[in-house]
């Protein structure tokens, strides 16, 4: 409505921008802007093909969406990891200026990147007949109707969002793999029950912490999201005193934690994901790191920042455990 | 009045035409680049067929939905911010400045981070909540330094709204941080690029929110030019006229406020704008504020327009947010101005 209102005006006034740069078009010096573009044949019309079957689900903010029935080209951007579950291919991936999610590069190599804060005309560009969003701030300020012209889009919501099984489960609904969803959640549990077990009797009562370097500053995993949720949750293992304290007074993924209290880090296992390991990790060579008693008795086990240990999902959770596995239990 | 126009006077009103038309054109050339910008390639045959009514469903998808509104946007918002940059230099004579400093930008930008971080979210909210909300904080921030900065028998006074804006804005940045500090990263994520001024309101229920104030209150300030000429000049003049001063400086203290609020509210807090473009008409035209208003509009209008169609190629297909491109745009001109100003 508001589209039609606007044509008109809009029409008259860039008629009159278009004559004037056609004029000096006339004049010879632009001559080169339309000739370029003449060479490359105009986007194809690809006018969505009518679905044979369209599903209608409400998503996570109440938006009434029309999931196609064999959805073909689906962006589901910082999702990746439930669609790699569940063996389904997206048409672009999630990327930030320095990089993508690497530890699932194994299965979207040579995939298209798509800016993280998916742009309109990006998004077009790829053509998608689904565009599954995770938070609600990703679709914040008008952004979902724009969405929902290019295609069908279904917003999860930050509560499912926020939980990996919630959202593994309702991508398997949206994508009608309800069945493939709940056997990637029965397997991740008894692999994650199996390596419990394995763990109890490898380090019986031993506490373990996850501790995040990136750019000189420590971080500390919560004892109840991200990769704290597998250690602690999944897996059994012991939250040293500190950690819970500090989950207790922030609330992101990862917390900061001072160097000194660092050195007061009771853990008997250090999982060190190192993020500075290219500008040379100086902070590892500190006394008070040197300090810290799993650090001493080298009970540290450091992975590189392309692991999995930053993220949640699925996958993510899985290759968390076989670290485990692989390095402690042996 | 006009009957006793010198010639110099009629010299600067033909150089003012002058400039207002050059800049015109270079609008018309800057809007027709930015429809033929973007990732997806529309040759200008296909944005001119687009226009004309053809073009494919996804062209004019691409033009009218998605190019259009913005482009319109940052034309509005530009005018908007540099006319209330205008109208601030002006009330506290002070060249530095900018709607930024009366605390709007920090203003809204905090409504926004706690409207990010605590609003529970059940169901889609409204597209005119987070724009409402951040008009609301940014209005409440300036009203918190005008009352600060207002003394019942002196009115206005230009250092303590200048002192009490930087106060305000502190104590509001600090504020951000602590908050921001607590959120998960997507909505920090959010958050970050709204406040580097990605013009996030890219849709026509946006242009028209933004319309009613830049169609009102653009007229009322250029209107008031001789009030802002009087004030501009300074205190002994200002003082004469007394009580009427007090109550012209609100209501163009207030102009400039709703101008600079809705602009930041659907644009996200875009800086510099408010203090360059003045400088750079006043360069052009001079200090009259008959000229000095519209030419500042316009230059505005320019600057941010460029500054969003830049951003949109230079690192496709991601976007940088607008205001840091206007930021690195302005701050080296800005210097240059000062440097040849001494």
């Amino acid at each position: 409505m508001v589209k039609s209102k606007l044509k008109v005006p809009a029409l008259l006034l860039s008629i009159a921008f278009m004559s004037m740069l056609l004029a000096a078009c006339g004049s010879g010096n632009h001559s080169n802007t339309a000739a370029g573009n003449d060479a490359s044949p105009p986007p194809a019309s690809t006018a969505p093909a009518a679905s044979p079957a369209q599903t209608k689900m409400t998503d996570g903010l109440g938006h009434e969406v029309e999931v196609p029935a064999d959805p073909q080209r689906i962006i589901a951007s910082y999702l990746e990891d439930y669609l790699v579950s569940l063996g389904v291919k997206p048409v672009a991936q999630w990327s930030v200026a320095n990089g993508t999610q690497e530890y699932l590069q194994d299965s979207l190599k040579d995939l298209p990147t798509i800016p993280y804060d998916l742009p309109l005309e990006a998004v077009t560009s790829f053509d998608p007949d689904l565009l599954i969003i995770g938070s609600n701030s990703a679709v914040e300020g008008g952004k979902y109707d724009q969405y929902a012209k290019i295609a069908p889009t279904f917003v999860l919501g930050d509560e499912v969002n926020n939980d990996w099984r919630k959202a593994l489960l309702k991508i398997g609904e949206v994508l009608h793999k309800s069945d493939e969803a709940q056997k990637v959640l029965d397997d991740y549990e008894k692999k994650a029950a199996d390596a419990k077990a394995k763990l109890e009797a490898a380090i019986p009562g031993k506490s373990v912490a996850a501790v995040w370097l990136v750019q000189g500053k420590f971080y500390v995993v919560s004892d109840k999201l991200s990769s704290g949720a597998v250690l602690y949750k999944d897996l059994g293992l012991k939250a040293p005193e500190v950690v819970k304290e500090i989950s207790a007074s922030g609330a992101g993924n990862w917390n900061a934690i001072s160097l000194e209290k660092l050195a007061d880090l009771d853990a008997d296992y250090l999982i060190l994901v190192n993020s500075d390991k290219d500008s040379g990790s100086a902070a590892l060579n500190d006394a008070l790191w040197k300090s810290v008693p799993a650090v001493k008795n080298g009970n540290v086990y450091e992975y590189p920042k392309s692991s999995s240990w930053l993220y949640y999902g699925p996958v993510a959770s899985s290759q968390m455990v076989d670290n485990l596995l692989k390095d402690i239990v042996k | 009045m006009g009957a006793f126009m010198s010639e110099s006077e009629r010299r600067k009103r033909r150089k003012a035409w002058l400039v207002a038309a050059i800049l015109s054109a270079a609008i018309a050339v800057v809007f027709v680049v930015s429809m033929n910008t973007g990732v997806i390639r529309l040759s200008p045959i296909d944005v001119l067929r687009t226009l004309a009514g053809g073009g494919t469903e996804r062209q004019q998808l691409i033009l009218f939905d998605f190019r259009l509104p913005r482009i319109v946007i940052s034309l509005l918002i530009g005018a908007g911010l540099a006319v209330s940059g205008a109208v601030l230099q002006a009330l506290s004579r002070n060249a530095l400045a900018d709607p930024g400093i009366i605390g709007i930008n920090s203003g809204a930008g905090l409504i926004v981070l706690l409207f990010i971080a605590y609003y529970p979210a059940p169901a889609a909210t409204p597209a005119y909540l987070l724009p409402l909300l951040a008009w609301a904080g940014g209005g409440a921030a300036a009203a918190l330094v005008f009352l600060l900065s207002y003394r019942r028998h002196k009115g206005l006074s230009s250092n303590r709204l200048i002192l009490n804006g930087v106060a305000v804005n502190s104590g509001f940045a600090a504020v951000t941080i602590v908050v921001s500090l607590r959120i998960n990263p997507e909505q920090y994520q959010f958050v970050a690029t709204w406040m580097a001024g990605s013009i996030w309101g890219k849709d026509w229920s946006y242009v028209l929110a933004l319309l009613p104030f830049i169609a009102i209150l653009l007229p009322y300030v250029l209107f008031k030019s001789r009030t802002l000429n009087v004030l501009n000049l300074g205190t002994p003049m200002a003082t004469g006229l007394g009580a009427f001063v007090s109550r012209e400086q609100v209501l163009l203290l207030a102009a400039a406020v709703g101008l600079a609020g809705s602009c930041v509210a659907v644009s996200g807090s875009i800086g510099f704008v408010g203090l360059i473009a003045p400088h750079l008409a006043r360069r052009l035209v001079g200090q009259r504020y008959q000229a000095l208003l519209p030419v500042t509009a316009l230059s505005g209008a320019l600057l941010v327009m460029a500054a969003d169609t830049i951003a949109k190629v230079i690192l496709q297909p991601a976007e940088i947010p607008t205001g840091i491109i206007v930021a690195a745009v302005g701050a080296p001109y800005f210097l240059y101005l000062l440097y040849r100003s001494k």
